[in-house]
């Protein structure tokens, strides 16, 4: 299926081009011919069919296109527009200069926009180099801690082996393990982004889902990880369906959750809601700790933040990161993310998905 | 005297073959190991053993063409072992004839109480009868009668329609299992319904706000997102 579609993909630049540069020709040659009807004299024509092999030039791909309407034009203006008519003459005075002008003139114009359209290509791969290796470097970093403790926690057990305390010991293990798990976390997230973002058009597997079911089943996972602060969950007593990649879905509320755990300072109830608005699903995780610092807000979905805020501490707990990837996974979804603090106190991140056509 | 249920593992990571196979001795299953497909499928054939714990991602091939090979003869359970995005893989590992999975990274509690489900199965293929002898399924709170085909919960009607109770006393009869979405279709509506998650999605929804107190934290049915549903094992 994936190569028919390639194949697609293709063949379609090919033949919108071909259809364009035809437009194009038949245009040149529509007007010529109304032209003629008003003013017998033939001077405009080779000017309006360079004009004309520029605009193919211009608006085709790569610069053949262009190359074969000039080839086209000339035959056209010889056959059509020129005595006499009706009939191939190349032996008329000036003619090798028409011919080499529009020559000279479309693969002028097809270089430059190639030239222009490859330096734009270009362009948007820097900027795109750019953000893959601030997200590596904030990566690399975020790695390196729990990847320490991890390493420090295990070298302590086997090397103390005859000193360490059985509680002490587990004490340790369980250190690791967190550490452990966090890493996978972020692996998985840092996968996430590399499949969305490898893909323009991000091809999700999206399928009608249960709400219901995605929140519990995200919920129940959250719970056997974290016992504290409680969960509590409120979910619409109508069946809601919602077009999804579920398995990214799952992993935006679960990032949510463990943030409203690792973050919110002084929460101690932490909320997972869905609610239906009109054509929209809307999900929030809202807890009520201290809430979002002002200063973090404008930024917290861009991912490096942390680098600018290093007076946080908390160096191994990088939310950026994982909410940057809910926002990426989020938007591939053509739904919108915010985060914001309630007025109560306590912070609110919410996403909005779009139901399904049949709502 | 060794009585013990023997466990093949084929996994070619030799870190993740360690730690199973620590925890399983330590659990009192004997354990053999394959690193690769074709060693895989020699040993099966060779050492019989009881249960098959089966990485998808193997060197020399394709884990689901193990599974198909092996379902051609034998109905020893697999557990398939796999990669958390990999969902298609799953599902396509359950539809061949693999009898669970365990997502990778994993935990030992959970990787034991797999293989103990599978086990049970093993048991249980041959004296369910004895397991639920007046043929009722209890689990908590809820109960299956299945001579009356009736659902109760503490006691009280749950008023299933008949597809619901279709739907309920199928994954009783795998209870512990995941049934993948294309399983339960075809049992239900028939091999040549159209696939239709919808339908089925809408029943569960149905089924779930009778039987369960909140289905937001279900007790009963659980779902495997992406992949399909599992009932809680029996008492």
């Amino acid at each position: 299926m994936k190569r028919s579609l390639l194949r697609q993909q293709a063949s379609r630049p090919i033949v919108s081009n071909v259809i364009r540069t035809l437009l194009f020709l038949s245009a040149a040659t529509g007007i010529c011919i109304l032209l003629r009807m008003i003013d017998n004299r033939d001077t405009y024509v080779p000017m309006l069919f360079i004009l004309f092999v520029f605009l193919v030039a211009r608006y085709t791909d790569g610069f053949w296109y262009g190359v074969g309407a000039s080839l086209a034009g000339v035959l056209l203006v010889n056959y059509l527009f020129t005595y006499p008519y009706f009939n191939f003459n190349f032996t008329l005075a000036g003619y090798p200069i028409t011919i080499l002008c529009m020559l000279v003139v479309s693969t002028a114009t097809s270089m430059l926009t190639t030239q222009n359209k490859r330096q734009e290509q270009i362009r948007i791969e820097a900027e795109k180099e750019k953000t893959r290796s601030n997200l590596l470097r904030a990566v690399s970093h975020d790695l390196r801690t729990p990847l320490t403790s991890i390493l420090g926690a295990i070298s302590a057990v086997i090397e103390n082996d005859k000193i360490l305390g059985s509680e002490e010991r587990l004490n340790l293990l369980h250190d690791a393990q967190d550490d452990a798990r966090w890493l996978i976390k972020m692996v998985e997230n840092l996968l996430t982004i590399t499949r969305i973002d490898a893909d323009e058009n991000a091809r999700l597997y999206k399928e009608p889902e249960a709400v219901e079911e995605l929140i519990a089943s995200a919920a129940a996972k959250h719970r056997k990880r974290f016992g504290e602060p409680p969960l509590s969950v409120s979910i619409p007593s109508e069946l809601l369906m919602v077009p999804m990649d579920a398995v990214l879905i799952e992993q935006v509320i679960t990032n949510l959750l463990e943030n409203a755990v690792l973050h919110a300072k002084g929460a101690n109830r932490i909320m997972l809601s869905v609610r239906r608005e009109d054509s929209n699903a809307v999900f929030e995780v809202s807890d009520n700790g201290a809430g979002i610092p002002e200063k973090l807000l404008p930024h917290i979905f861009d991912g490096y933040f942390r680098q600018n805020y290093e007076e946080e501490g908390d160096s191994k707990r990088n939310m950026g990161i994982g909410l940057s990837v809910c926002e990426t996974i989020v938007r591939a979804h053509n739904g919108t993310m915010s985060a914001f603090n309630k007025e109560g106190g306590g912070a609110v991140f919410r996403f909005v998905l779009p139901l399904g056509e049949e709502y | 005297m060794n009585n013990r249920y023997s466990i093949l593992i084929v996994e070619d990571e030799k870190s993740i073959v360690s730690f199973m196979k620590t925890i399983l001795t330590a659990n009192d299953y004997d354990v053999l190991v394959a690193r690769d497909g074709e060693q895989a499928l020699m040993m099966v054939n060779s050492h019989c053993p009881d249960m098959i714990i089966l990485d998808l991602g193997l060197p020399d091939m394709d884990g689901l063409k193990i599974i198909k090979a092996v379902r051609e003869w034998s109905q020893v359970p697999i557990i398939v072992v796999s990669a958390r995005s990999r969902e298609q893989d799953k599902v396509m590992a359950l539809d061949l004839g693999a009898d669970d999975y365990v997502t990778k990274p994993f935990g030992t509690s959970e990787l034991l109480a797999r293989v103990r489900t599978g086990i049970r199965h093993i048991i249980g293929r041959s004296a369910n009868a004895e397991a639920m002898p007046d043929g009722v399924f209890r689990a908590g709170d809820l109960s299956i009668d299945y001579k009356k085909r009736h659902v109760y919960v503490d006691g009280e009607d749950a008023h299933l329609t008949k597809v619901e109770y279709k739907i309920v006393s199928l994954l009783s009869e795998y209870a512990g299992r995941v049934l993948t979405y294309d399983f339960l279709i075809k049992n239900i509506w028939g091999q040549n319904a159209n696939y239709n998650n919808q339908i089925l999605r809408v029943n569960m929804a149905n089924i779930r706000r009778k039987i369960e107190r909140d289905p937001a934290d279900p007790k009963y049915i659980f779902t495997e997102m992406g992949v399909g549903y599992r009932m809680v094992d029996a008492d």
